[in-house]
């Protein structure tokens, strides 16, 4: 039983630490809230050189095979430095085509992927924003030619720069993906104003879109199992990124609290900031134990694998929030203001706490695990 | 990252299991023979003084096979054995800086509970600030003379020996005067008066000295040198326990789910009540979140990495997890959760207090792992001062030092 990373796993959360410092400062990601794209090509495509896009995929597609440790660890020096880019959405969009996907799919999108010559996306949530999968509103018809989709996917993450979006629909056979071009006929595009401005959120208007008979992703019917997975994998990533951005709150703050001073007295040697300080330091402890086991246990494909990831998306979620607020009220007015970095990972932690289910769809998953 | 448990932990689990399936007592042990005995049951088959090196009567085993001795035990609803600070500190405190004499007196009795000890630290006045302790011992040649007040001693009603800091030189700074000294309990000069808590049990006592005896020879490490060791051996089996612990809590949650079967509300079961089940969904993803960290814990502890200040998160997590727990409990049950005799449907639970109890006795107990050991606001402190590097305090008593 080992719970510490090996010398590998060190060394890629070092080397990440290191990139995104240089590359995506503070600066760098304010730079972004003006452009409509908000990610930049350039980045993208080293990313892709560093082999963060491919490091889960197989190698066979131009992969590096590794686990979801591996990918968590990036994710949370991306949340540490708030990324702006559709790194996850891409790569779990990757996942669910390299899990159901046809030798011609796999071939068309993974190796693009790992490239950094494709971005993807899935829409999971439809007007009624239940997390549940079943729950898909969005209708698929069959037609002469293939089929066309009816429907309104909301609040889908960088959609608006993806060349493929994943997209559940319900079929007479039940519910069932499909692969739709963002580009094509009868959808419509239109961005959500949200108070995280690097991380964009797209809602898409299906009217009688038309998608060909070879853009189902996995058999008809069969996509309930799938999306239920990529979920919970959607949300131990997401649970990694707020991690990053409590930890990089907690490090504010204490640093502030090291140099303010007050009374005459840096104002980290009272008791009432300390203390503060310290509860801030348990609960980013208590998140890196929850988003690590997750990760592990999807890896191990541990018997409480399911159970892991929803706990840990519902604890790290509170626990983000309450570091990253606190790391404002430990600064005082400066923390409150625009040009101040805290709100960066303010915004970032509370943007993921409503995606890939929030904390009441999976505190509900936990209780009907635990208390059948 | 490995999170597998060894093929030899495995295997010891099963072993574990095997051997509390034939051997835990069927009734309650009452009387403190009883308790004695199923001590030294367990010690003799290996699970008491785990973590002891085998030349001190030990079992040289590693923290997680004592972890999974304990979570057995939890899951089981074992009785717990005696001398549990006598095992946990005091001992390993001989191991490491006592005399061969000292050792060969004392460890081999104190690991199979022939002998009890308790220890001798707080004061009515020296709580947080234990330092200030004002309990004295006179030099007297061969033996130390002591005069002085300790409080919320436990075991102090059946304790045979305590381990005591006490003040050997008044003139030094308050850290530096005080030396640790080992206590024997029944002699005419010490009397334990017992404490009753807001359990109406009384698992501590007032120790009251008045020209009591201790031997020069039962001096532990040098004069004055008392709050260096008492420092360094506090904590020696804590990252270890958690696991326990938290297997006590899955058990009672079961317990509380099942509860939730049998109350209803508006006609139907308060299982469905969708605020209850939220809360209880938060507090299951939260007790989970124990679990990893003892594991964690456990795993550092594994790879001999001491987790040092940072125990102080592990005891902070926990003790403040139950608090919250017990409330939710209480809370859900409404009056049912006063109950302070059993009802079926409220069948006893594990109090982790050595006591078998109900939900009630549970909920009261959670109050106490706040404050003992080192309070939460406490181990804030050191989180703050020793793991964040955080400035320490303007402390009056630092000003005059």
């Amino acid at each position: 039983m080992d719970f510490s990373f090996s010398s590998d796993q060190q060394l890629l959360k070092n080397s990440a630490r290191g990139f995104l410092d240089e590359h995506v400062k503070p600066a760098t990601v304010r730079l972004l809230w003006d452009d409509p794209r908000g990610e930049s090509d350039t980045l993208w495509k080293e990313i892709a050189q560093l082999g963060w896009l491919g490091l889960s995929l197989p190698e066979a597609h131009g992969g590096s095979g590794l686990g979801m440790v591996e990918t968590a660890l990036l994710l949370e020096e991306m949340g540490r430095a708030a990324y702006p880019g559709p790194y996850w959405p891409t790569v779990l969009a990757a996942t669910a085509i390299e899990l159901a996907g046809a030798e011609a799919q796999k071939k068309r999108w993974l190796p693009a992927v790992a490239t950094g010559d494709a971005r993807a996306t899935i829409a999971f949530l439809d007007t009624e924003l239940d997390w549940r999968p079943e729950a898909a509103q969005t209708r698929a018809e069959k037609t002469g030619k293939g089929w066309t989709l009816a429907g309104r996917k909301r609040f889908v993450p960088w959609a608006h720069v993806a060349d493929v979006l994943l997209v559940p629909a319900q079929t007479p056979d039940g519910l069932t993906l499909f692969l739709v071009d963002p580009r094509a006929a009868g959808l419509a595009l239109e961005p959500v104003p949200v108070m995280d401005l690097a991380t964009r959120l797209v809602d898409v208007t299906l009217d009688r879109a038309p998608v060909a008979a070879d853009a189902l992703l996995g058999g008809p019917g069969q996509a309930g199992p799938l999306l239920a997975a990529l979920l919970r994998r959607g949300a131990v990533g997401a649970a990694a990124e707020m991690l990053g951005a409590a930890r990089r709150c907690l490090d504010m703050a204490v640093g502030y609290a090291k140099v303010r001073e007050q009374f005459g007295q840096p104002i980290g040697s009272f008791q009432a900031i300390r203390h503060k300080c310290a509860e801030m330091l348990l609960e980013a402890e208590n998140s890196h134990s929850a988003v690590y086991y997750a990760a592990w246990a999807l890896d191990a494909k541990a018997e409480d694998a399911e159970l892991a990831a929803s706990v840990a998306k519902a604890y790290v979620g509170d626990a983000a929030r309450k570091v990253c607020g606190e790391a404002i009220q430990v600064h005082g007015g400066i923390g409150f203001t625009w040009e101040y970095d805290l709100h960066l990972y303010f915004k970032r932690a509370k943007a993921l706490e409503s995606m890939y289910g929030d904390g009441d769809y999976h505190r509900e998953a936990i209780l009907r695990r635990v208390a059948a | 990252m490995d999170l597998n448990p060894t093929a030899e932990d495995r295997a010891f689990r099963t072993e574990v299991r095997r051997w509390l399936e034939r051997n835990v007592p069927t009734s309650d042990a009452k009387t403190l023979d009883e308790r004695k005995a199923w001590h030294r049951k367990l010690y003799e088959a290996g699970y008491v003084g785990m973590l002891w090196p085998k030349e001190y009567g030990g079992w040289g085993r590693t923290p997680m096979q004592q972890a999974i001795v304990q979570d057995e035990m939890a899951r089981l609803g074992a009785p717990p054995p005696i001398n549990g600070l006598g095992i946990g500190f005091i001992g390993p405190t001989i191991i490491v800086h006592g005399t061969d004499w000292q050792k060969q007196r004392y460890l081999k009795k104190m690991l199979t509970a022939e002998e009890i000890w308790c220890q001798l630290y707080s004061e009515p006045n020296a709580g947080s600030d234990l330092a200030s302790l004002k309990t004295r011992a006179e030099d007297q040649g061969d033996h130390f003379l002591v005069n002085g007040q300790k409080i919320w001693t436990s075991s102090g009603p059946i304790a045979d020996w305590g381990i005591l800091l006490a003040r050997t030189d008044g003139k030094a700074a308050k850290h530096k005067g005080i030396s640790c000294v080992l206590l024997h309990m029944r002699q005419p000069g010490v009397e334990v008066r017992p404490l009753r808590q807001i359990t109406g049990s009384s698992l501590f006592s007032e120790v009251f000295m008045t020209n009591a005896r201790a031997e020069k020879r039962d001096l532990i490490g040098n004069l004055n040198q008392g709050w260096e060791i008492a420092q360094t051996t506090l904590g020696w089996e804590r990252g270890a326990n958690s696991l326990g612990r938290v297997t006590r809590y899955a058990v009672a949650f079961n317990q509380l789910v099942r509860a939730t079967k049998e109350l209803r509300r508006g006609g139907k079961p308060l299982l469905e009540d969708a605020a209850v089940r939220a809360r209880l969904g938060k507090a299951y993803a939260e007790l989970e979140v124990q679990r990893y960290a003892a594991l964690r814990v456990l795993s550092a502890l594994q790879n001999s990495d001491s987790p040092g200040a940072a125990s102080s998160i592990t005891k902070l997590s926990y003790t403040e997890f139950e608090k919250r727990y017990f409330e939710l409990a209480l809370e859900i049950l409404g009056p049912y959760g006063q109950l302070v005799s059993a009802r079926e449907e409220f069948e006893d639970i594990d109090t982790s207090s050595g006591e078998p109890g109900t939900w009630a006795t549970a909920f009261l107990w959670s109050r106490a792992g706040t404050i003992y050991s080192g309070s939460s606001e406490i181990q804030k402190n050191i989180i703050g001062e020793r793991v964040l590097g955080l400035p320490k305090e303007v402390r009056a008593d630092r000003l005059k030092a």
